[in-house]
């Protein structure tokens, strides 16, 4: 597990680096904004989001060598191989989370909240881990049951379909909730709680699946 | 005799290219070397992939180390050193990197010996792989094949693409491995003067069919090429003949009793046989 961790660690560095640039440019921008809850909201997305995406992106470069083919011959089983780019994924979750994290910690620190109460921060976080999750959950299935060359269609597909999956579940909650105005702080809190869940829950069944797809695919 | 690798009957089908795997059956030795000959896309490859299991073979047994091989047996895999023809590892790593990912993968890794290899094949530890030429991404391949100390090398096409000289030193190296009585080699290929340098069996597949498997001595001593007139050949005994190929004024014909053949048929000459004219008489020979 070891070497297929640094193996992934190493197939994400270089597109990783680019967007580390690219975010702190923007957080040096966003946070000389004063008080732009617009700016930061995007900002710890893009953080949470993006660097978990650009990590599966990545990940799947190594489907132009024989390197695939190669790591089946090699003291793993396959689902080793799956199990490390989904351990992989969170890893590059919790990087985009701690990026998101100092962004919002120096906003309020430099110029105070910029949001109207403080359990939108945990929404931000909520939807940012969820999105992430849903969009990793499509991809990987997809990924392994069709050829490389369609991974930046898959990749596209599976982004999608984990912002429509986060909406769709937000619009149930609200319904739930029956929240013509605003939600409690409970009910926040309880709702961002079950989208968490829900969105592990389909995280790990997509494990099993895409170790079902793996096992029976020829490579 | 104790074999390393064992098929029996393996058949593998595409039913999109229509191509097939038919009822494969060889075995190699512990401490030699099989040549595994065949034009491109007999099959070389699609055996590779049955006996490694990144294809999935529809019958037939595949014993390595005595034992068929799952996706949890881990152990036997630490055992196989594996290259394949081009890129085996992704352009954007570093042999440093590499030596890295393979230390985590294989608990036998031996860095010191794959450093030793990379000053042997004059190769930086510091260039992205991309950069490297295909004869320098082959001995990266060879390098990190033997650093983790198999006893079984599997090479898909390895020494193609290299120069006369490069593959003068990868068969030296593959010479080398085998001293140890209890490693072998699969060697795939389709350049028949390496296999008949260091090979001790030749196995031969065309169009998914197994055609020949003999130890090479074999194939030096009692395979042989008739060449014979046509009055000669319409004489011959239809069971000695292998293959048989007809040229401007004689006919040329494979037979597997080189001995046997003189003295039955004193006025044919016979001449001993390359791997190469064996390859071509059962390719574009005839059979009885």
């Amino acid at each position: 597990m070891k070497g297929l961790l640094k193996n992934n660690f190493y197939g994400i560095l270089s597109g990783a680096k680019v967007f580390l640039i690219f975010m702190l440019l923007l957080g040096i921008c966003v946070t000389m904004m004063e008080k732009n809850s617009f700016m930061v909201i995007v900002y710890a997305l893009l953080g949470i989001i993006g660097f978990s995406i650009n990590g599966i992106a990545c990940l799947r470069n190594e489907s132009s060598s024989n390197w695939n083919k190669y790591k089946l011959t090699a003291p793993v089983k396959r689902a080793e191989i799956v199990r490390s780019y989904f351990l992989s994924h969170l890893i590059w979750l919790l990087a985009g989370m701690l990026f998101a994290g100092m962004e919002i910690t120096l906003s309020i620190l430099l110029h105070g909240s910029p949001f109207d109460r403080n359990i939108d921060v945990f929404y931000i976080f909520v939807a940012g881990i969820g999105i992430s999750l849903f969009t990793v959950s499509l991809f990987f299935p997809l990924s392994y049951s069709g050829s490389a060359e369609k991974n930046q269609v898959f990749l596209i597909i599976s982004l999608i379909g984990g912002i429509g999956i986060f909406v769709k579940l937000v619009d149930l909650l609200n319904t739930l909730f029956d929240s013509d105005s605003s939600m409690t702080t409970f009910q926040l809190i309880l709702s961002g709680s079950i989208i968490i869940i829900c969105s592990l829950f389909l995280f790990i069944l997509s494990y099993w699946v895409t170790v079902g797809i793996f096992k029976r695919k020829e490579v | 005799m104790e074999h390393i690798l064992e098929l029996n009957q393996v058949s593998k089908s595409f039913p999109k290219s229509g191509f097939l795997l038919d009822k494969v059956s060889f075995s190699l030795p512990y401490g030699a070397i099989m040549g595994f000959v065949g034009e491109n896309g007999a099959g070389k490859t699609t055996t590779i992939g049955c006996i490694l299991n990144t294809l999935l073979k529809d019958s037939g047994t595949i014993r390595l180390f005595g034992k068929e091989m799952s996706d949890g047996d881990t152990g036997i895999r630490e055992k196989i050193g594996v290259v394949y023809d081009g890129d085996n590892f992704p352009g954007y790593l570093t042999a440093g990197q590499l030596a890295k990912i393979m230390s985590g993968l294989y608990s036998s890794w031996d860095d010191d010996l794959f450093l030793q290899y990379l000053e042997n094949f004059h190769l930086s530890g510091k260039q992205k792989i991309k950069s490297y030429s295909k004869g320098m991404t082959m001995k990266l391949a060879i390098a990190a094949a033997l650093s983790h100390h198999p006893q079984l090398l599997i090479l898909d096409e390895a020494t193609s693409g290299l120069d006369p000289v490069m593959r003068d030193d990868i068969l030296d190296i593959l010479l080398d491995f085998v001293q140890d009585e209890k490693h072998s080699i699969l060697l795939s290929s389709h350049i028949t003067s390496d296999l008949e340098k260091v090979a001790d069996y030749i196995t031969f597949i065309y169009k998914g069919s197994l055609y020949l498997t003999a130890s090479k001595n074999d194939i030096m001593y009692n395979y042989a090429v008739m060449r014979c007139k046509e009055s000669q050949f319409r004489a011959l005994d239809k069971a000695d003949i292998l293959a048989y190929r007809r040229r401007d004024y004689q006919t040329d014909v494979l037979v597997s009793d080189k001995k046997k053949m003189q003295r039955k048929y004193k006025d044919i000459v016979i001449d001993s046989v390359s791997v190469d004219e064996i390859m071509v008489l059962l390719v574009k020979g005839e059979r009885v």
